[in-house]
């Protein structure tokens, strides 16, 4: 059964038990994925999948169910289930079902379509080749893979919404595996875009060169020094505490700048930007999950703390309006909060001059455990790195299997510069140009 | 679910264009989450993933499709695009199903699908108050009470027609305490390949007893000082070191291609001779348990170190076509939208000989990691990065006060070297273990250990 029916089948089952109040979210994908390995195709894999997320308001509580399997026996599940989900809801707070906006920001087309799988397979099998030109050190652990995706979700409720948007990305993932002949390295690069329009000779070298500055190094000093994140490293971190400015999480007391709003929380070097259209996204946006218009916003501006991210609940909580940044983490989700494409905006010197303003420290280009060594709650981190020694405003030995410490809060305060070569890294979903931190804990020898 | 006949024509068609093998994998699971955040049931998360996919093998290749239609013509077409895909040729196998039963070693008494809502609250509210009543500086708590019913059906051109029930029930319980504009977390996070009389001998109180014992014994805490010292794990997620230090980097899904720090090694010594590790995925009702894998090979229990010596890898099918070595029934998916590779399951060191207080009472100067908390690794080089959730100063033989920020980094090749002192009494903990397959339940586990020197990352 396809989503029309569906959708009318679980119209008729609200009427037949009398819920005035709810929404289908559908959303469905369609996907290739190419691996080689050696010199050869080794993975093949398409799938399609898709499911639908029914919610409804029952005694003023959401209640919520999904499936994937859509017949007439599930559109009648998942409205009792719903339904029965909702009656044993506390929370007070209001609930919300979007009316959408007037107008919406038109998204401009990114011109990317699916690839037919022979072209796929093509661009992976020549990709794999260049990883092998770009440098003698790598080896045949080293790997090339192709992906292809077209999603569309569909947002349908009684309130009158009824949004459809659809996207397709197109990317290469090359992960290069080097060797000195007594360790081994390895790095991963991905890059999003028209596949006839990926430099797949820059990535390629890049994969290598990054691997093999992995080799060898010392391990760093212990001690407290200014820190150079690059664009990579502090995106990282970044996303792994953007949590802290969703309205949600301060509202419930999981984040300290809860009632921030109009003070300073970070240095004047530090403006942070939330943009649904970034010409970089693979999938802009021009409605959050709630079918809200998305527009472009400064989170943090010159320090000053402008706002939290919303969605309909927590604005309605706070006594603000929604900011547009109602999110799912997968259609099945409930509705949360998170940022379109969350980056620090550039400054105006370049890198080097950025480190001549650190003079010596430690330049940290790689981190790992993120999941892990942050707590996204205290704001504290201690986060596997690697990176260069800074000495006299120069990059010079290479150094790796030590910690970087420091809280994040304080990190923003203690941001006193910006380079200008802002990165979206990945997905395109942080971005940050190198940044200089005063004072962080270094552990290693 | 699907009919054997079905699976047989659907099977003849994925290997129509000449593939070697092929399986169905069919899936009908439901999850339900019931979450507390301030003390009220804020939201309920119950989903149904219902789908199949077909995988087809020819020498080192390999195809996967997937559908969200199980119907036959679903199935049909699912099958036809991976034989497309993998490319010319005429099929060369006969397919005979048989159906096979395994058994179920997990005995589970109270079905969660079968249970009501609000028995499932009080359960979590009797948890989740235990944490938020602990101590006046507790300031936020969340809970979370998941059952999983997980049933999946497996047939292949081996013959095979097999299915399973997995279920699985756990009860997450998060605090925050605040004191002076600190805050800290504390968590517990048990779980069992049971249904929900798995509170019967876990104790919903307890759980959200130890998490808000953690959070106010650490935001008292000061931060724990750098450097390179000797470090006391202690047993249950403890265990969470050898997972990823090693565990990693002996799944075939690195070793069949060269990027493990172990590959080529096995029946040499690389980890102190105190050492011995095993995957066993036949431990009845444990959290990483299954009966059969996700190719529908059998369970097994797995040494993968033997006092130091590297005994066996964890393979899947498709990686040991590669490696030229059975499947170790260690191949596991998130979902049928996910292809299968080598996964862990209850993973842990095997208990040793020493004494706790003689494990303690060796370190002049050093760490006790009473509870870690999650880690990462980089199989290729396996450099690893742990949090330390609970840690104390040990000084001269005794814990002393609490450190907060702590974590451990190294190299898995080193540290497995550096256990020197292994202790009598195992004990796991349970996590969801990400990789290339999605997330997959998996248990780790270990006595008291000693770690002779390992750099503790804090400030």
């Amino acid at each position: 059964m396809d989503f029309n029916t569906f959708k009318n089948t679980v119209i008729a089952k609200c009427a037949e038990l009398g819920i005035a109040d709810y929404e289908l979210y559908y959303q469905a994908a369609e996907s290739t994925s190419v691996s080689a390995f050696q010199h050869e195709i080794n993975q093949f894999t398409g799938s399609t999948e898709g499911g639908v997320c029914f919610r409804c308001i029952v005694g003023g509580k959401m209640g919520y169910a999904s499936t994937e399997e859509l017949s007439e026996a599930a559109a009648a599940a998942i409205v009792a289930r719903a339904a029965d989900n909702a009656s044993v809801l506390e929370a007070e707070e209001p609930v919300f079902l979007g009316e959408g906006g007037k107008t919406y920001a038109p998204v401009k087309d990114t011109g990317v379509t699916m690839p037919a799988t022979d072209a796929l397979i093509a661009k992976v099998l020549a990709t794999q080749e260049q990883i092998y030109a770009a440098n003698p050190a790598v080896i045949d652990g080293s790997s090339t893979q192709g992906i292809a995706e077209r999603s569309e979700i569909a947002i349908y409720n009684s309130k009158g919404l009824d949004l459809h948007s659809e996207t397709t990305l197109t990317g290469l993932v090359v992960a290069a595996v080097v060797t000195d002949g007594k360790e081994m390295a390895n790095d991963y690069q991905i890059k999003l875009g028209k596949l006839e329009d990926i430099d797949t000779e820059a990535l390629t070298k890049k994969a290598a060169e990054t691997a093999l500055g992995k080799l060898g190094g010392d391990v760093a000093p212990t001690g407290q020094y200014p820190v150079v994140f690059d664009p990579e490293a502090m995106s990282d971190l970044l996303a792994t505490f953007s949590g802290i400015f969703s309205a949600e999480n301060a509202q419930k007391g999981l984040s300290k700048l809860a009632g921030k709003e109009g003070t300073a929380i970070a240095s004047e070097a530090v403006t942070l930007v939330d943009d649904p259209f970034h010409p970089q996204s693979p999938m802009p946006q021009s409605f959050d999950a709630e079918g809200t218009p998305a527009y472009t916003k400064n989170v943090i501006e010159k320090g000053q703390f402008k706002t939290l991210l919303h969605n309909l609940k927590t604005a309605a909580v706070a006594g603000v309006e929604t900011t547009g940044n109602a999110s799912k983490a997968g259609y099945a989700s409930p509705v949360g909060i998170r940022p379109f494409t969350f980056y620090i905006a550039p400054g105006e010197i370049t890198e080097e001059e950025l480190l001549a303003k650190a003079g010596n420290g430690v330049y940290i280009n790689s981190l790992g455990g993120l999941h892990a060594g942050a707590n996204p709650v205290s704001g504290d981190f201690s986060l596997q790195s690697a990176g260069f020694m800074i000495e006299n405003g120069k990059k010079t030995t290479a150094v790796k299997s030590f910690t970087v410490a420091g809280n994040f809060y304080d990190v923003l305060k203690n941001i006193t510069a910006a380079a200008s070569n802002l990165e979206l890294p990945g997905m395109a979903s942080y971005g940050s140009p190198s940044v200089l931190v005063e004072g962080l804990s270094i552990a290693g020898k | 679910m699907i009919s054997r006949e079905i699976c047989q024509r659907v099977l003849r068609k994925a290997v129509s264009t000449g593939a070697d093998y092929a399986e169905i994998f069919a899936e009908n699971t439901v999850n339900h989450t019931i979450n507390m955040i301030a003390s009220k049931v804020d939201s309920i998360n119950d989903t149904v993933i219902a789908g199949a996919a077909v995988r087809v093998y020819k020498g080192l290749r390999s195809v996967m499709a997937t559908t969200v239609d199980t119907t036959e013509s679903g199935l049909l077409a699912c099958a036809e695009k991976a034989a497309e895909a993998l490319g010319q040729g005429t099929a060369q196998i006969d397919i005979v199903l048989k159906e096979r039963l395994f058994g179920d070693i997990h005995p589970v008494k109270v079905c969660p699908v079968s249970v009501e809502n609000k028995e499932k609250v009080a359960i979590l509210k009797e948890g989740y108050f235990a944490a938020r009543e602990y101590d006046p500086c507790i300031a936020q708590v969340r809970g979370t009470l998941l059952d999983v019913d997980h049933n999946i059906l497996i047939a292949s051109t081996e013959g095979l027609y097999a299915q399973d029930r997995q279920i699985r029930t756990r009860m997450m319980i998060d605090a925050v305490a605040e004191k002076n504009g600190e805050t800290q977390t504390g968590g517990c996070r048990p779980g069992r390949r049971m249904g929900l009389e798995m509170f019967e001998t876990i104790s919903p109180k307890a759980t959200g007893e130890h998490a808000a014992k953690q959070a106010v014994t650490m935001v008292s805490a000061g931060y724990c000082p750098a450097g390179v010292m000797p470090v006391a794990i202690d047993n249950g997620f403890g265990g969470v070191i050898f997972h990823e230090a090693c565990g990693h980097s002996l799944e075939a899904s690195s070793v069949a291609y060269g990027r493990s720090q172990f590959a080529g090694k096995l029946g040499e010594k690389i980890a102190n001779e105190k050492v011995t590790a095993i995957d066993d995925g036949t431990i009845p009702n444990a959290w990483g348990s299954i009966n059969i894998d996700d190719e529908g090979t059998p369970a097994q229990k797995n040494v993968l170190i033997e006092k130091g010596v590297l005994k066996s890898y964890m393979i899947d099918k498709f990686n040991g076509r590669r490696m030229g070595m059975a499947s170790t029934g260690n191949s596991r998916r998130q979902s049928y939208a996910y292809t299968p590779t080598s996964r862990m399951t209850n993973t842990y060191i095997a208990p040793g000989e020493d004494k706790n207080e003689d494990i303690i009472a060796s370190i002049e100067y050093g760490l006790y990691a009473k509870e870690m908390g999650g880690g990462s690794v980089n199989p290729v080089t396996g450099e690893f990065n742990f949090s330390v959730n609970e840690g104390y100063i040990v000084r001269n033989g005794k814990i002393c006060e609490p450190v907060r920020g702590a974590s451990l980094v190294g190299k898995g090749s080193e540290i497995i070297q550096n256990i020197d002192m292994v202790g009598t009494q195992l004990d796991m903990g349970q996590g969801m273990c990400g990789s290339s397959s999605g997330s997959v339940p998996t248990n780790v586990g270990q006595p008291l250990i000693r770690v002779s020197q390992i750099t503790v990352g804090g400030r």
